[in-house]
């Protein structure tokens, strides 16, 4: 199947992730009308709120970005079209970093203020109840299953290598801090402390603001053909230097460089080699390409290109960033 | 005992006496026998021109101060004024003919709507703002005494 990785499982997974996504966004919409009802005065409430909104956009562009990313190429975009979900990734973490810093001040400017955040009654079956109650209940749904939605989107991102999907997996997984933070900004309130709710809704504008940077540098690392990371970001992903290695064991190599771009879930690799001597086969070079493509489930494309020395720029390939 | 937790927990805050008022509206109220309700004229709602105020609202709070155990002591003022004295903790409520939609509750409190008129208005009176166990007392006060159906005032 195309745009997936030739793992076993993979296109159930992908079946999956598609169910995880329009659960989200269903699970997300439920907690955005509960929210509407018992916000009041809360600012902290009015902060979870806009995060919720704004975490409706990744299970979307997930959806929409696998329909249009399979797409396959064409004359006109003949690398095909996963980079538009990069693009797509773009926009909407560049929104969720500018509303985590717009409900930063927001919120810091009510504590300034010492405004004094107003909840009262809330008629429910007959009863009259403090509002403050039920945002407590109402958070409780926000961040419980968010956590496990989260750690099963993450599955699902480890088997499709979805590097879009991990992050939003990781935001889910986080989502219950927020909702424990206003938690105790609305009982800080109940017990007659009314900064307790702003200071909250900063420390939540900062997880929303962490969300956003989190998402930017995945999907600009993305489009700029950053070197491949795992999908944790914390180290370069091996697939490069398996190549490399692969290539170096032909006998008629002399030198390679390998660079990794990775396009959507997939990686497309270019090779640069000299050989040993300048008389070389066409069927040499083509089958290993062929078998440099196997050496990981994920690579869709080994180009080979031999060459009588490296070219200058892809020479710095080889350079930390720092020289 | 998991059956009995929600029991349990409405005790616990109940005798904790939560939510609390970060200035204190209900304690002082329930210590002084004072209420401090500021008025301004919005026929039929409020009649503030007699030394007495008369109308449908004067009504209800001269009920909740017998809720309270209050005597109150009216204040009359411009819409602005009230807002502003409630803003100051100067007010302990305020009434007016005031709709749920209206500008003040960016500085004030607002309760429960009581009536509703014909044409889908809510009426509500105003409290100081963030004095929460105060507004739920007057909420929970004004959900046993709608002054009037719904559609029934125009």
């Amino acid at each position: 199947m195309r745009g997936i990785p030739a793992t076993a499982g993979a296109e159930h997974e992908l079946h999956k992730a598609h169910r995880l996504a329009w659960l989200s966004i269903a699970y997300v919409m439920s907690t955005i009308v509960m929210l509407v009802f018992v916000m009041s005065g809360s600012q902290a409430l009015k902060t979870e709120m806009s995060g919720e909104i704004l975490s409706l956009i990744p299970p979307t562009l997930f959806l929409i970005g696998d329909h249009v990313g399979r797409r396959p190429p064409n004359r006109r975009y003949p690398f095909g079209y996963e980079r538009a979900v990069s693009a797509g990734y773009i926009g909407a973490a560049t929104a969720l970093l500018m509303a985590g810093v717009y409900l930063f001040f927001d919120g810091g400017m009510k504590l300034a203020a010492r405004e004094h955040p107003t909840i009262g009654g809330f008629p429910l079956l007959g009863h009259v109840v403090w509002t403050g109650w039920l945002g407590i209940l109402v958070l409780v749904w926000s961040g419980l299953p968010a956590h496990f939605i989260g750690k099963a989107k993450r599955k699902s991102a480890e088997v499709l290598h979805d590097k879009t999907l991990a992050a939003d997996a990781e935001i889910n997984a986080a989502d219950w801090q927020s909702a424990a933070a206003a938690i105790i900004g609305l009982t800080g309130i109940a017990f007659g402390l009314w900064w307790t709710d702003s200071a909250a809704a900063v420390l939540i504008s900062l997880e929303i603001m962490r969300s956003g940077w989190i998402e930017l540098k995945t999907a600009i690392g993305d489009v700029m053909d950053r070197r491949p990371l795992t999908l944790d970001r914390k180290e370069d992903d091996p697939v490069a230097d398996k190549i490399d290695a692969f290539l170096r064991r032909q006998p008629w190599v002399k030198d390679v460089i390998v660079r990794v771009r990775e396009r959507g879930r997939e990686f497309t690799a270019e090779a640069h080699v000299v050989p040993r001597n300048d008389r070389i086969s066409v069927e040499e070079v083509s089958r290993a390409g062929m078998l440099a493509c196997d050496v990981d489930r994920r690579l869709s494309d080994v180009t080979i290109a031999p060459v009588m020395e490296m070219p200058d720029d892809v020479a710095r390939a080889r350079q930390t960033e720092e020289a | 005992m998991l059956r009995r937790l929600p029991a349990i927990f409405v005790l616990l805050v109940a005798s904790c006496g939560l939510p609390r008022d970060p200035e204190g509206t209900s304690e002082r109220i329930a210590s002084t026998h004072q209420l401090r309700a500021g008025v301004t004229d919005n026929s039929p709602w409020v009649n503030a021109q007699s030394a007495e105020p008369q109308g449908i609202e004067p009504d209800l709070v001269r009920a909740f101060a017998h809720r309270l155990g209050a005597r109150i002591i009216w204040t009359r003022g411009s819409e602005t004024s009230l807002a502003k004295s409630l803003e100051q903790h100067e007010l302990d409520l305020a009434i007016g003919g005031f709709e749920s939609k209206t500008p003040w509750r960016r500085i004030a409190g607002v309760s429960q709507p009581f009536a509703w008129t014909a044409d889908g208005k809510q009426h509500v009176m105003l409290a100081p703002p963030g004095e929460n166990r105060f507004l739920l007392t007057l909420d929970a006060f004004l959900s046993e005494h709608p002054s009037a159906p719904k559609g029934a005032l125009s």
